[in-house]
């Protein structure tokens, strides 16, 4: 049960460090936000794992989902 | 983001953005009971304004989402909440003056692992309202925002 | 020169992370727990509600969520300012 748990962890944690560094290398604006926006839907799961439902909800509600679309609607003005 | 997304699209979130919704205020009313609370519902269902949005676009949103109810609804909450902080001032900023005293949100809870009351809390259910009130209308009032001004910029630059 | 000197701060911030890290207690074993047994034991019987969390966050900690709650409202008031000429 907790081998399991801590496998957990760490696949999840390995896969948004992964997501994170592609959203700061990737050169294309938007891949690089939905990475980010992966790496917060991780980060939401992780704080799951840890028994914090409450920020959880409050991280994928902000995080994955209108940080996302906040950046979409920045990048549709910016864009030339 | 003018023109409206795809039949897909459009045919999944007329599907889902209503249990988007139902759900986050669920999570506000049930704050004091389950995990979660007012600024966890608020977001929830201000992320189903911003699904509607980018489905729908801008106009076709604000048909029936309009930013000036929004913004005095914000408004509103913040003030609520305040005015309940302030209720409280006989023995203390932010005196949970109704808990336990058999009125509205007054029943005391069990003690121990139970289900829960919904008429449990006192001004901790009732600020959990106010709260949730002016997140979802704080974060519904930036995405509009931030989603008309996209259009008008690019729409503009054409 | 100067990429020496963030080098050198950078490392030496890492190692003042690590050093503090396998120092660190193990998880949900804090140092000083009187006040989280106070919460724990009194919240539910004092408020009436079942969830601690938000007891704390609303009632015991009031004042923080009244700081969230103005800077989330001074973020609104800021974004409509900004794009007052764009978004009639």
């Amino acid at each position: 049960m907790s081998s399991w748990l801590s496998f957990a962890h760490i696949v999840v944690l390995v896969v948004m460090l992964i997501a994170a560094f592609l959203a700061v290398v990737l050169k294309d604006l938007l891949p690089s936000v939905i990475a980010l926006a992966a790496a917060s839907l991780l980060l939401s799961l992780e704080f799951y794992l840890l028994h914090a439902p409450d920020v959880a909800i409050a991280e994928a509600g902000i995080g994955a989902a209108l940080t996302m679309a906040i950046f979409i609607f920045a990048i549709r003005a910016t864009k030339k | 983001m003018k023109e409206e997304m795809s039949r897909i699209v459009r045919t999944m979130t007329t599907l889902i953005y209503v249990f988007i919704m139902v759900y986050g205020f669920y999570v506000i009313a049930h704050g004091h009971l389950t995990p979660g609370g007012g600024f966890q519902g608020g977001s929830v269902v201000a992320s189903a304004f911003a699904l509607l949005v980018v489905t729908y676009g801008n106009q076709k949103t604000q048909d029936f989402l309009q930013k000036d109810l929004l913004s005095l609804l914000e408004s509103t909450g913040l003030v609520i909440f305040i005015c309940f902080a302030f209720f409280g001032l006989g023995a203390t900023f932010f005196y949970n003056f109704l808990s336990n005293s058999g009125s509205l949100f007054g029943s005391s809870a069990t003690i121990g692992v139970n289900p829960g009351n919904l008429n449990t809390g006192g001004t901790v259910t009732a600020m959990n309202i106010a709260v949730g009130i002016e997140v979802l209308a704080a974060l519904g009032v930036i995405v509009l925002t931030m989603s008309q001004a996209s259009e008008t910029i690019e729409k503009k630059e054409k | 020169m100067k990429k020496s000197v963030f080098g050198f701060a950078f490392l030496f911030f890492v190692a003042f992370l690590l050093l503090s890290a396998f120092g660190m207690r193990p998880f949900g074993e804090p140092s000083f727990s009187e006040m989280d047994d106070y919460y724990i034991e009194n919240a539910q019987a004092e408020t009436g509600a079942n969830n601690v969390v938000t007891t704390i966050v609303f009632d015991y900690r009031g004042f923080d969520t009244l700081g969230e709650a103005t800077v989330l409202f001074t973020a609104v008031v800021g974004i409509v300012a900004l794009f007052r000429e764009v978004a009639k």
